[in-house]
């Protein structure tokens, strides 16, 4: 792959905490992903995985700390502008427009690059039918690349999918805005082996095809992060554990604790 | 799947596709003169059982829907010919009964306040209570304009949208904080402000209204006059018939190209999952305002409209209950498809005036009514269907 050590820093945090009310879901975190590299976050759950996205992506705006997407601070600027600038991202519960086709969902993707306003839309109906036909266009071409089958089922309602699929619909949406940065909230939840390796395939095939795209990928399913991230952070109760290769991180002892429960690690240990 | 061979079944067939669009065009007005002119309540009730009937069928044996559909696609020119034809043409044949195009009128007026709201409801599900109150601003504008300023009907349409537009935006912007059921608590309390504004105002003529609106003329020719077409005569409503037809039309094209178009889709989004919808880009705030604005300029067209027919406005022509009616409207007609608000509005106009022989009871019988059709068809007569890009 494209990453290499002299690869740019894309997104970098910096001493990220998150307060709600007395509640530290997160604090002094700090985090740096290079162009063309595949970040793993592994912690159990209120580790605070999905709180780290939620700020990156301008959900939440930090208690204190900063992020910056190319040199550029993103504290403050409100989600649907993040996207503008290059950072996509899927859900954990995936979240698609089931009530529109497959196809809609990815044109709807297209949003951040096309312009036609309600103006446009009623008094200058060719320019926006023009702009739109080439985003669909660019929608199917986007769908065969990420995955046939789903390319097939284009037309069908998104609602109707197997949840293999919703995923790699997920996947296919949030590269649809043309991101810099991808971040994958557990893109192998409720997936059984067989899924997620074809789904890891699929997330390589796609990182292939852009050697520049940086990954951020939440996970729970040791198998994915042990063979797809270049490195792996560890979170837990809100503070980071550790950063580096997994087999680094998994000798770690307060890893294998915070990570497999302590009973696991006394077993292990005995 | 069944839609493409369906479709391609008719494209081998133009001729089957065209008798298809031309039956079941004719059908419709035919059903809609005579449930117009037909007084006797028996008749009444025969008539809505067919309507029930085809219903029924529609539902029962999705092929035959799949087909007229595909056949309306294919030939969408001539169903668009053969439609404004009807149209045109329909107050020739309602026997110069000006009760019945009064009605036709009211429906239109209805169907445009429909579609103004199917922005909202339907497309971005918007649970906006505040639609009457829109028209109501939009028939006072207009109605105040002329009335102090001398401003004629086709200064005063456009203006008093814009004010409508303007109130639609002041609506939004706060609304923007609240959701689901509590967003429809502000635009209920909205429609409740504006109501009482219009009953207290001085200038507004309080409970009485404003009485007095002049005729709009056009080319010389006043509204209040018959109609003289090709040596037919036709009754006054006859003009305002036309003009909220063309209203209708606009809108349908309104709704059309916006439904088609990068915001429809971005309403949408929203629709189903606003945090969703702001991780692809889409400024949530910005889009349901818009809603609002779309709405309110809609509304305030045929308030204006209404205004100039009546001739007199009062502040109970736009209380909480007509924001309800038009709702329901949407809701039965099939939320975010424009043939079926356009039904539903026409549906819920006439039913109440057709059942007026149940007297007391008529607005038993039209809830009833309702609830029979909704049951055979769970999803509004029409419900929304999928896009289809190029092809």
């Amino acid at each position: 792959m494209a990453l290499s050590a002299s690869s740019p820093v894309v997104l970098e945090g910096e001493n990220l905490t998150m307060r709600f009310g007395g509640l530290v879901a997160m604090a002094e975190v700090a985090f740096t992903l290079k162009r063309g590299e595949i970040l793993g976050i592994i912690g159990p759950n209120g580790a605070g995985k999905s709180t780290l996205l939620n700020i990156i992506t301008g959900i939440y705006i930090p208690s204190s700390g900063e992020v910056r997407l190319e040199g550029e601070r993103l504290n403050g600027v409100p989600a649907h502008k993040i996207v503008a600038r290059g950072i996509a991202r899927t859900f954990q519960s995936s979240r698609l427009f089931g009530d529109l086709s497959v196809l809609d969902n990815v044109v709807i993707g297209r949003h951040t690059h096309t312009k036609a306003g309600v103006f446009d839309a009623i008094f200058r109906r060719g320019r926006a039918k023009a702009e739109l036909e080439a985003a669909a266009a660019h929608a199917e071409t986007l769908l065969k690349s990420v995955s046939r089958g789903l390319h097939e089922q284009r037309h069908r309602p998104a609602g109707e999918l197997a949840q293999a699929d919703r995923r790699r619909l997920e996947i296919a949406r949030a590269l649809a805005t043309d991101p810099k940065v991808l971040l994958l909230d557990e893109p192998s939840s409720g997936m059984d082996d067989a899924d997620t390796d074809a789904l890891m395939d699929d997330i390589r095939a796609v990182c292939a095809q852009r050697p520049d795209l940086a990954l951020m990928i939440i996970e729970h399913d040791m198998r994915l992060v042990a063979s797809l991230p270049h490195r792996v952070m560890v979170l837990d109760y809100g503070q980071k554990l550790a950063d580096g290769p997994y087999e680094e991180i998994r000798k770690i002892p307060r890893v294998q604790e915070a990570y497999l429960g302590r009973k696991a690690t006394q077993h292990a240990g005995a | 799947m069944t839609r493409s061979e369906h479709s391609a079944r008719a494209a081998s067939n133009p001729v089957a596709g065209m008798a298809t669009v031309v039956v079941v065009q004719l059908a419709g007005a035919v059903f809609l003169r005579q449930f117009l002119l037909i007084e006797d309540w028996r008749l009444v009730i025969g008539l809505l059982l067919i309507f029930g009937a085809a219903l029924v069928l529609m539902e029962r044996v999705p092929s035959l829907e799949a087909r007229v559909e595909a056949a309306f696609a294919r030939h969408s020119r001539l169903a668009l010919l053969l439609g404004m034809a009807i149209v045109l043409g329909f107050p020739f044949v309602l026997e110069g009964n000006t009760y019945a195009l009064h009605l036709c009128v009211i429906s239109m007026l209805y169907a445009v306040l429909a579609l103004a709201l199917n922005f909202q409801l339907g497309s971005a599900n918007i649970p906006n209570f505040a639609t009457g109150a829109s028209y109501g601003i939009g028939a006072y504008a207009s109605a105040l304009l002329a009335l102090n300023f001398g401003v004629s009907f086709w200064v005063a349409l456009p203006v008093a949208a814009v004010v409508a537009t303007i109130f639609g935006f002041l609506l939004g912007i706060p609304s923007m904080r609240t959701r689901d059921s509590y967003l429809a608590l502000v635009t209920i309390a909205f429609g409740v402000v504006i109501h009482q504004l219009l009953n207290n105002l001085e200038f507004t003529g309080g409970p009485n209204g404003l009485v007095g609106i002049p005729v709009p003329e056009l080319f010389g020719h006043s509204f209040g006059d018959p109609l003289v077409i090709f040596g037919q005569e036709l009754p006054s409503q006859a003009n305002f018939y036309y003009l909220s037809a063309l209203l209708v039309l606009i809108s349908i094209v309104f709704a059309r190209r916006l439904h088609d178009s990068r915001v429809g889709l971005a309403w949408n989004a929203l629709r189903t999952d606003e945090l969703a919808a702001r991780c692809q880009g889409i400024n949530v705030t910005w889009y349901k305002v818009l809603a609002f604005a779309v709405d309110a300029f809609l509304a305030g067209f045929a308030g204006t409209i209404y205004a100039f027919y009546v001739g007199f406005i009062s502040p109970d022509n736009f209380t909480f209950l007509v924001s309800v009616t038009i709702m329901t409207m949407v809701i039965a007609g099939g939320m975010d498809n424009i043939l079926g608000v356009i039904v539903g509005a026409f549906l819920l106009t006439l039913l109440p005036e057709k059942l007026r022989a149940f007297s007391d009871y008529r607005i038993l019988f039209f809830g009833v009514t309702v609830i029979a059709f909704l049951m055979i068809r769970p999803q509004g007569l029409f419900p929304q269907r999928l896009r289809r890009y190029g092809d």
